[in-house]
């Protein structure tokens, strides 16, 4: 659109091709506002942080197995209600559900619990298995125990006081292993039925143990915390009654919710803040109602346009690709600026005349500006994908809003303003640097031996960065994590297996290496579908044994009591096989470490529950070594190495970034184009210099905004090199400069440390650059000089 | 592993397989109605006055448990002592000497020779801290304790007192039908019947209250 507009004849009145892009414009605004429409009826905002993050390349396994397991997690919500006493806390429970009920609000659906009658299915389901199946105490009991102090074992417990509460005859199990494998079995949880509700003892209360699951085909996020209100609510009610009761909250939802409700108030203080402030500079600036306006036409058109773009390329449009992108208005206002700034200075210029000959920095600063956004883009990180696409395309549309309408809709004058005329002035008073060629050179090795030297930045590749978690929601997850013996989803095992069989095999094998730590206090214990459905070589053997020791043990019983037992007789079965298990509704209890066959090769997980933090982590970590088939995955430290990779690769990306910008100046200004490059360089490397002092973690995101400040930056030299020593390129460079601090700034009130980072770093660099890029005029003055040296 | 404290065990089995597969809510157990209620506890009260409440009563006992499959009813005899606050300890003598110690959180049983032949903490199992609670109401005739996990009916005649006890958990039904406790100052009889058709018959003699442990029997709760 460049050139066929530029080359256009400069005639008295507008040409047609002016009318045709202007039209043309204006069919592509009316799409999007029609599927901007439509996008705000569906619900396609993200809001999972880990969406924004890559799939890992080298381990697609267990990126895999990572979203297998969260999208089952997605929609559970889980509630403890607890009082002191059991009884009040069964009661307060059912005034909680009832008026969780009532509210019409909240998409939650209650998950109710089994009947007895499914404890007696998964007993009559596994009864054919009954000997096949041992715990490793048993098992271990078994083997090294004499089996004459199996028969006393077997005597003490039929003549001591109480009663046999057994699964099965007493001749079919004299031992009770079957009990005691499902107490085992039990043990993976701490919540346990009592009256009717599931209880769990902790903490010197009594809780009931409720569980809800979202309702609805899809979770609206409505910027309103509707979960969070409706369980406050139902407190409320619980605690006219019982004033102590107390509630703990975990699952998925409601963190979604709360970084959703977080994300809305960012999106509206940076958005409409930056707005307001753009609007009130451009006030200033021209003092008519008609730029404030248009500015902000043109602002609008580019965040709908970016919006609907960002909408079709992607699924999902993530929620802090939204709060950055509300970053975007203190961007994308330049050009309207500078518009403005040019008709105040050649007020009698018509529209089009103006904007043919402001269009060659116009478009070579939204070249910068897209190298600076596609280079973040290059970063493989989808959430990053997303901001640039979006900054990119919001650009773009603001831009094509200025270059096709303004001209059309700005008709008449643009009054004088003094604040305008002052600001404008102050280029003239503005020093230049002679001697800037060799001094900013020394500058630059300066602070970078200085950054070198002081021991370099605080490098920080965790992923505490992308988190901006609600501290009194994760304090209750862990909680309820703990008192429920949940397993933690931070770490866990990846088995492969060229079939079930040799999967279920490999995690016998790394169970039985797990089982030597816990007794070190490494770990409680882990959950595995092998607890449930052992290898079928494991089952025969523990049949065997079982037999065996069985047989002998009714024996010394017959010899001792004058009985005649019998062994029962042995009936041939096949194996316990994981495909009937999952069928079952007892499989539920771990289903989801099951991932199934897929890519040749069948997969399941191990996880654990009670890890002892970080300084386990070793030792499980070496339990999976030299197993064939058996990855251990700690995500956070996966996430860290994935963070660290990108920030290396994205620092070598920004200084080919400078390359190419130089590069493209080149093109431009030739000789004079280090002049519109030198400031940028010279602040990023300040903003390093200050960061390493003031001790500040530096990260992927610094680096990204030093990125993003190579775009927006480069502009105000191309500006001040274009229209050297014209007060009102000056002038929009000011205001334009103002207004993106103001969006940045803002953005550095996010409480994503991510965002934040990227807030700061810019900043600190943008008004260095402003200050700077003055200096590097070369202009007529320098000449002057030397000629009346000369 | 297989004497009161399966109950817990099976308790959990049960409890976790209700975690883990959602299929139908159990209605709550039914509210007994008011006039029973106050019945229960008029005769509560009235049994409440009978019983000695003793820091330590300590007596001996006798066993028979019925058993499906064996021919004869298993019988055996040993001493117990009831500690309030500490627990229960049945020492079996005949036939075959073990010993038997149940605490407020664990439950652990030796063998003739002091080896630990099972424990059980309620760190591990929560259910155990129930458990172990209803059967020292039991024994300690802790007649408020009792009427949470039953539903308590008898007579208290000038001779002494019976109680039959039904549990109101549906899922302790599954395992035990009724207890039946008789007695005056002391529970003198303790009958447990199962759900499967097992049953056991504990007879107390000479049951006495004491201030205080004797030293060889305070080192059983350590």
């Amino acid at each position: 659109m460049h050139s066929p507009l530029s080359s256009a004849p400069a005639a008295v009145g507008p040409g047609r091709l002016w009318r045709w892009a202007a039209f043309a414009w204006l069919l592509v605004v009316l799409a999007v506002a029609g599927h901007q429409w439509r996008f705000w009826q569906q619900d396609r905002i993200d809001t999972d942080v880990l969406a924004l993050l890559p799939l890992n390349e080298q381990a697609p396994d267990v990126a895999r197995a990572t979203q297998q397991l969260s999208e089952q997690l997605s929609r559970q919500v889980v509630v403890l209600l607890g009082t002191a006493q059991w009884a009040d806390s069964r009661q307060a429970a059912q005034v909680f559900r009832q008026s969780l009920a009532q509210q019409q609000l909240a998409p939650l659906r209650e998950e109710p619990l089994a009947q007895q009658t499914s404890m007696q299915s998964a007993l009559d389901f596994y009864q054919p298995w009954r000997q096949a199946l041992l715990t490793p105490q048993q098992r271990e009991r078994l083997q090294h125990t004499p089996r004459e102090a199996l028969v006393q074992q077997a005597l003490q417990d039929l003549y001591q006081p109480g009663m046999q509460a057994r699964l099965t005859d007493w001749v079919s199990d004299p031992l009770g292993l079957w009990t005691q494998w499902w107490a085992a079995r039990a043990a993976q949880s701490q919540a346990r039925p009592r009256d009717g509700e599931l209880w769990v003892s902790a903490q010197e209360r009594q809780w009931v143990l409720l569980q809800y699951g979202l309702s609805g085909s899809a979770f609206r996020l409505s910027g309103e915390p509707i979960l969070q209100e409706a369980m406050q609510t139902a407190l409320a009610q619980v605690r006219q009654q019982w004033p102590d009761a107390q509630l703990l909250l975990a699952g998925v939802p409601l963190h979604a919710e709360a970084a959703a409700t977080q994300a809305h108030g960012e999106i509206n203080t940076i958005g409409w803040g930056s707005l307001a402030g753009v609007l009130l500079l451009a006030w200033l600036a021209f003092r008519s109602v008609r730029p404030v306006a248009l500015v902000g036409l043109s602002l609008l058109v580019g965040t709908a346009v970016a919006l609907s773009v960002t909408a079709l390329f992607f699924d999902q449009v993530h929620l802090l690709t939204l709060v950055f992108g509300a970053s975007l208005v203190g961007v994308a206002e330049d050009y309207g600026i500078h518009y403005f700034a040019a008709r105040q200075g050649e007020p009698d210029r018509t529209p089009h005349a103006l904007m043919r000959a402001l269009q060659p920095a116009l478009w070579l600063a939204l070249g910068t500006s897209v190298i600076a956004y596609v280079a973040l883009g290059a970063a493989a990180f989808p959430g990053l994908r997303q901001m640039a696409l979006f900054s990119v395309v919001g650009l773009a549309a603001a831009m094509l809003t200025v270059v096709c309408w303004f001209p059309w809709l700005d008709r008449g004058q643009v009054p004088q303003s003094r604040i305008a005329h002052r600001i404008g002035q102050t280029l003239n008073a503005w020093p230049r640097w002679r001697a800037a060629r060799w001094g900013s050179a020394l500058l630059c090795a300066l602070m970078a031996a200085g950054i070198w030297l002081g021991g370099g930045v605080n490098i920080q590749d965790d992923v505490r960065q992308l988190q901006n978690g609600n501290p009194s929601l994760i304090a209750q997850q862990r909680q309820v994590g703990e008192m429920l013996g949940l397993p933690s989803p931070a770490q866990f095992y990846l088995l492969k297996g060229s079939d079930a069989q040799q999967v279920l095999q490999r995690e016998e094998a790394l169970k039985a290496r797990l089982d030597a730590l816990v007794p070190q206090h490494q770990l409680a214990g882990y959950t595995a579908v092998s607890d449930w459905v052992p290898s079928a070589q494991r089952q025969a053997q523990d049949a065997a044994l079982v037999r065996s020791v069985q047989a002998d043990v009714l024996q010394g019983i017959n010899a001792q009591l004058g009985e005649a037992f019998a062994p029962p007789a042995v009936k041939a079965t096949a194996p316990l096989d994981v495909q009937d298990w999952l069928a079952q509704p007892i499989a539920a209890a771990a289903r989801p470490l099951w991932l199934g066959t897929y890519d040749g090769a069948t997969r399941s997980m191990l996880m654990l529950r009670g890890v002892q933090g970080q300084a386990a982590l070793p030792a499980l970590a070496a339990a999976a070594e030299g197993l064939e088939g058996v990855t251990w995955v700690d995500k956070p430290a996966e996430i860290s190495g994935l963070l660290q990779r990108y920030r290396i690769s994205m620092t070598e990306l920004l200084v080919l970034g400078h390359a190419l910008v130089l590069g493209a100046l080149w093109l431009r200004f030739g000789r004079k184009a280090w002049r519109a490059w030198v400031p940028t360089v010279l602040a990023s490397l300040a903003v390093v210099a200050v960061m390493a002092a003031w001790g500040q973690p530096w990260q992927l995101f610094n680096v990204l905004a030093l990125m993003l400040l190579l775009g927006v930056g480069i502009d105000y030299g191309i500006f001040l090199q274009e229209h050297e020593d014209d007060p009102h390129a000056w002038l929009a460079v000011v205001i334009g400069a103002g207004s993106t601090w103001l969006s940045f700034g803002l953005l550095g009130l996010s409480s994503t440390p991510a965002l934040r980072a990227f807030g700061v770093t810019l900043m600190l660099g943008l008004p260095l650059v402003l200050v700077l890029a003055p200096l590097f005029r070369a202009g007529t003055v320098v000449c002057s000089d030397r000629t009346t040296i000369a | 592993m297989k004497r009161v404290p399966l109950w817990g065990a099976v308790l959990a089995v049960c409890a976790n397989l209700m975690a883990f597969s959602p299929v139908q809510a159990v209605p709550s157990a039914p509210v007994a109605a008011k006039t029973e209620a106050a019945n229960a506890q008029a005769l509560l009260a009235q049994v409440r006055q009978r019983v000695q409440d003793a820091p330590v009563v300590r007596g001996q006992f006798t066993q028979l448990k019925t058993v499906q499959g064996f021919k004869q009813p298993l019988k055996s005899s040993g001493d117990f002592v009831v500690a309030r606050g500490k627990g229960i300890a049945w020492q079996v003598r005949q036939p075959f000497a073990s010993t038997l110690i149940v605490k407020p959180d664990s439950l652990l049983s030796r063998a003739a020779d002091g080896s630990v032949a099972m424990q059980m903490k309620a760190q591990d199992e929560p259910v155990l801290r129930t458990i172990n609670a209803m059967l020292f109401a039991v024994m300690a005739a802790d007649l408020a304790q009792l009427s949470q996990y039953f539903e308590v009916t008898g007579q208290v005649h000038s001779s002494g007192w019976k109680l039959h006890l039904v549990p109101r958990d549906a899922m302790l039904a599954q395992w035990l039908q009724a207890v039946d406790l008789s007695g005056q100052q002391f529970v003198q009889e303790v009958q447990l019947q199962e759900a499967r058709g097992d049953r056991s018959q504990i007879l107390i003699q000479n049951p006495a209250a004491e201030q205080a442990l004797r030293a060889q029997d305070a080192s059983l709760f350590e």
